[in-house]
């Protein structure tokens, strides 16, 4: 069989099987060991277990678990709640002002874990409830609370940027400084989108009456800010150890977790229940993530040794016949398309070590790379028909969320993502300028 | 169902579950050692074996802890089509796919066992300063396998139930 | 007749591999005009480095360029590959060994006894230390935390140094962080390919080791089964691979200790270096008395080191 046969069987298989709802890991593993049997050869049998050896040698996978745990921790003891009336009596006044509240308590959020769950989890159960009784528009709540939480992969720390670290072979520190500008930058788009919007038409977002606002007092006000130090608290007790070399990255990892731990029992509300859920929690997304990688890595190895890789490197670089930036521009069109079928973690690792390998022939910055590689592993979440944040908003959401509210409700913020995605593109000194300042690469 | 299958399934899930939640709590052992290591780093007696002991834990906790996390429900499914199915619908298709999960488990299993006994035979270390044996670790990924294959059998065994219109 | 394929893969990463092994395998594809085809990968792409032996005795990977420690060879002679103390002083030290002085027929019975094909031996760079703080004297590398290899780790600790296990991607961070102290691992040209010229800016020119060790191997089954000529082939490019990446080290070890932008050379006075070494013969001692194959290594490197301080200059000044 020839390379290329072999890549679009593989390929298509692998579709085939996550088609049937089986578990994803299992359904790519499948395809990756069971191509090893038939096609490797001798010893093709351990192409599946040497993934998991590979996986543990990969130190930074080991804040995985500390920054969902941290999280949980966060969403299931209601540390946020504080938070979010903070930015609810601050810009309540402003019309549009909760959903621009919203924003900054994902961006807050995003500052303390890795992931997007955390913050779905708490824009549900906090601002949801508060801004439906506000009569803020179904559309408006629905695309703000996916948008903002998406932040959590770009703004550091993140876990999709350590999962790039590892295929790309680029310290992790160096790019989570690279997202931090193109997170923020995202999020005052959104923040800019929703004041036109509402000024276009007040309705969607009404301001807090005057006599609400009128309940809360001065002393009251300038108490809630102090909220605002948790995010504060727990980044300085993470980045100083590191900074001063006492701590490596995993180690702050701990710390942080650690840190968000002590915050919940100061506030006295880290219960039994807390800790049961944190810790369980914890455990299955780590399991999930873990099993997907394994597999996804068995399945790139494979992939690679039986020469698909090397099928898909000559296409781009010599059957198209194209430019090195109109190349950029296609394997990030092509992934967003699969971003749109497949799951996020799976896509890295399948489809990343041979884009990874392809932008460094094309000779592109590996940092830049992974800060694009990032946002549209933001856009794949809210893309439908599968999208992490659009599942957990169905999952999370009162029933009149519908799925076409759902759907609907993310188009204008995936615009806006593309934009800053295309915006990075043009100045990748949003993303390189941070890292350079800071660790002088 | 005979007997012998809710035998199987109550034992098995007992024992996953049991050695879940056991896993479950070295995420703690995890934490533990990493600070320890930053302890020693601050002290200028840098600890050789914690980065290593770390990564180990890190592989016994969710190689241990994924058959719970399967009883959990917790490991994402593509369910474009099958979220549409009825409960007896899905059943009936898991009945089929599962075999798709057991046959990479099972490859995965042979693999781990094959390393382990390497491992035995030539008593092979990390190749680290600290040079710790590589057996344990990798006793307990084969062990982790062969407890993630009896747990897929569990889920077998209660979709054919569901399909027979009976419980487990 | 169809294309024989085999997979090889070395322990080093891509940008490295572009220089150290990928011309010979192009120069095998070329030559072998579609008899044979070898498809190259770079560090732990098919399988870990750590597991690259095991992978190549099962037949998973046909063939692997690495030094024995870091692919974690189950043999005797692991311990003298890579960087053994003081064994060598130059890179022409490794094939005089190998070819002349009978280290290349050690090798080769070992490792056949574990079902693997020895092809050959080359030299690559010496061991330096690069360091954030300069080191003017044994006793300046006393508590510092360095990152290097097990061995070298063993021999140095009794000099205070501390060796540090990390993950080499890691490395660069844990020296801006200050996690790290310094680095005991390559010579300069690496220094500079790693980007840790950078961050660790003080080069101690005198070395631990005068070339590091690696070698070609092959499953032994694989390597039975293609026609002699092919054998010969595989044997010659591999041979051409040692001698270019000889003078490619060669040259980048004194132009960039020259006219390297980044790093400033320090030394140890002439008594310092010589407690170093005298540590170095006593440590060869403690291998020796492990097992009699060690013991024949050792002496056989003894007597080379002596010959090499009869014959005087160019083969030692000291
Ligand atoms: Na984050
Ligand atoms: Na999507």
């Amino acid at each position: 069989m020839d390379h290329n046969t072999i890549a679009l069987l593989m390929f298509s298989t692998m579709l085939l099987m996550m088609l049937t709802g089986q578990r994803v890991f299992g359904a790519i593993g499948f395809v990756a060991v069971a191509a090893a049997l038939m096609l490797w050869g001798p010893g093709g049998t351990d192409m599946g277990f040497s993934a998991v050896m590979k996986l543990m040698k990969w130190t930074p996978l080991l804040t995985l678990p500390m920054f969902v745990f941290m999280g949980y921790v966060m969403s299931e003891s209601r540390l946020a709640d504080d938070l979010y009336r903070m930015f609810h009596v601050w810009f309540g006044p402003v019309p549009g002002g909760l959903a621009i509240g919203t924003i900054l308590l994902m961006v807050m959020i995003s500052v303390m874990n890795g992931l997007s769950v955390a913050g779905m989890a708490i824009g549900a159960t906090i601002a949801l409830p508060e801004l439906m009784r506000r009569g803020y528009d179904k559309l408006m709540i629905s695309g703000v609370i996916q948008a903002g939480s998406s932040l959590g992969i770009l703004i550091p720390p993140s876990v999709v940027l350590v999962l790039f670290s590892l295929i790309a072979r680029q310290p992790v520190s160096n790019l989570w400084l690279a997202g931090a500008v193109p997170g923020l930058l995202m999020a005052t788009l959104f923040i800019l989108y929703i004041l036109i919007r509402t000024k276009l038409n007040p309705a969607l977002a009404p301001p807090m009456s005057e006599e609400e606002l009128a309940s809360v007092s001065r002393a009251e006000k300038f108490r809630l800010l102090r909220a605002g130090l948790l995010p504060v608290f727990i980044f300085v007790a993470m980045m100083v150890p590191f900074l001063n070399g006492w701590a490596s990255l995993t180690e702050a990892s701990v710390i942080g977790a650690l840190a968000a731990v002590l915050a919940a029992i100061v506030k006295r509300r880290f219960t039994r229940e807390v800790f049961e859920t944190a810790t369980r929690q914890t455990l299955a997304i780590t399991v999930m993530f873990m099993l997907i990688i394994t597999a996804a890595l068995s399945f790139g190895a494979v992939f690679d040794g039986l020469g698909a890789g090397r099928a898909i490197n000559n296409f781009f670089l010599n059957r198209l016949g194209l430019e090195p930036w109109q190349i950029l521009v296609l394997m990030q069109v092509s992934f967003l398309v699969m971003g749109m079928f497949l799951d996020d973690t799976a896509m890295l690792v399948i489809v990343a070590p041979v884009y990874v390998s392809l932008a460094k022939t094309l000779g592109f910055d590996l940092i830049w790379y992974g800060v694009l590689y990032t946002i549209t592993c933001q856009i794949a979440y809210l893309t439908p028909p599968f999208g992490y944040n659009l599942f957990l908003m169905k999952a999370m959401a009162p029933p009149e969320f519908t799925l076409p509210v759902i759907y609907r409700s993310v188009a204008p913020f995936v615009l806006l993502m593309l934009l800053t995605l295309i915006l990075v593109m043009i100045f990748p000194e949003l993303a390189l300028w941070l890292p350079r300042e800071v660790l002088g690469r | 169902m005979p007997g012998w299958c809710h035998a199987y399934v109550r034992f098995v899930e007992g024992m996953n579950r049991r050695v879940g939640r056991f896993a479950m709590y070295l995420l703690y052992v995890i934490m533990a050692i990493l600070l320890w290591s930053s302890v020693t780093k601050i002290m200028h007696v840098p600890a050789l074996w914690t980065l290593e002991m770390a990564q180990f834990t890190l592989v016994a906790y969710y190689m241990l802890g994924a058959p719970y996390s399967f009883q959990l429900g917790t490991n994402v499914r593509m369910d474009l089509f099958y979220a549409r199915f009825t409960t007896k619908g899905q059943a009936m298709w898991d009945v089929f796919t599962v075999f798709v999960l057991m046959f990479y488990l099972g490859v995965m299993l042979w693999g781990a066992f094959d390393s382990t006994v390497y491992s035995f035979s030539v008593n092979e270390r990390n190749p680290t300063a600290w040079r710790p044996p590589l057996w344990p670790i990798k006793s307990i990924i084969t062990i982790s396998f062969a407890l993630m294959l009896l747990q897929a059998g569990v889920h077998l065994i209660r979709d054919i139930a569901t399909v027979r219109g009976e419980k487990i | 007749q169809s294309t024989i394929k085999w997979r090889l893969q070395t322990y080093a990463g891509p940008a490295l591999a572009e220089e150290v092994v990928k011309p010979a395998i192009d120069a095998f594809n070329a030559i072998a005009n579609g008899q044979m085809e070898i498809e190259l990968y770079t560090s732990d792409q098919l399988v870990p480095t750590s597991e690259l032996f095991r992978a190549m005795q099962n037949g998973t990977i046909d063939a692997v360029q690495s030094d024995d420690d870091s692919m974690a060879s189950p043999t005797e002679v692991t311990v003298f590959g890579g960087y053994f103390p003081f064994a060598l002083r130059y890179s022409l030290d490794v094939p005089a060994l190998f070819n002349t002085w009978g280290l290349d027929e050690i090798w080769k019975e070992e490792y056949a006894k574990v079902g693997i094909k020895h092809i050959s031996a080359g030299s690559w760079d010496p061991c330096n230390f690069n360091m954030k703080e300069p080191v003017n004297s044994l006793a300046d590398l006393n508590g510092k935390r360095v990152f290097t290899f097990p061995t070298a780790g063993r021999f140095l600790a009794q000099f205070g140094v501390v060796p540090v296990t990390l993950p080499w991607e890691d490395v660069e961070v844990a020296l801006q962080t200050g996690e790290l102290d310094g680095l005991a691992w390559s010579g300069i040209t690496e220094d500079y390919t790693s980007g840790w010229s950078k961050v660790a800016p003080y080069f101690l020119v005198n070395n631990i080791s005068g070339a590091w060790i690696g070698h070609f191997f092959a499953n032994m089954d694989r390597w039975n089964e293609i026609p002699p000529h092919l054998q010969q082939l595989m044997t010659t490019c591999f041979e051409q691979s040692h001698y270019r990446r000889q003078w490619w080290y060669w040259a980048g070890e004194a132009k960039l200790r020259v006219e390297g932008p980044d790093m400033k050379l320090t030394s140890l006075p002439d008594e310092d270096y010589a407690k170093l070494e005298e540590a170095a013969h006593k440590f060869w001692d403690e291998i020796a008395a492990e097992s009699p194959l060690k013991a024949k290594v050792v002496e056989i490197i003894r007597k080379y080191n002596d010959t090499m301080v009869k014959a005087g200059a160019p083969y030692r000044y000291s």
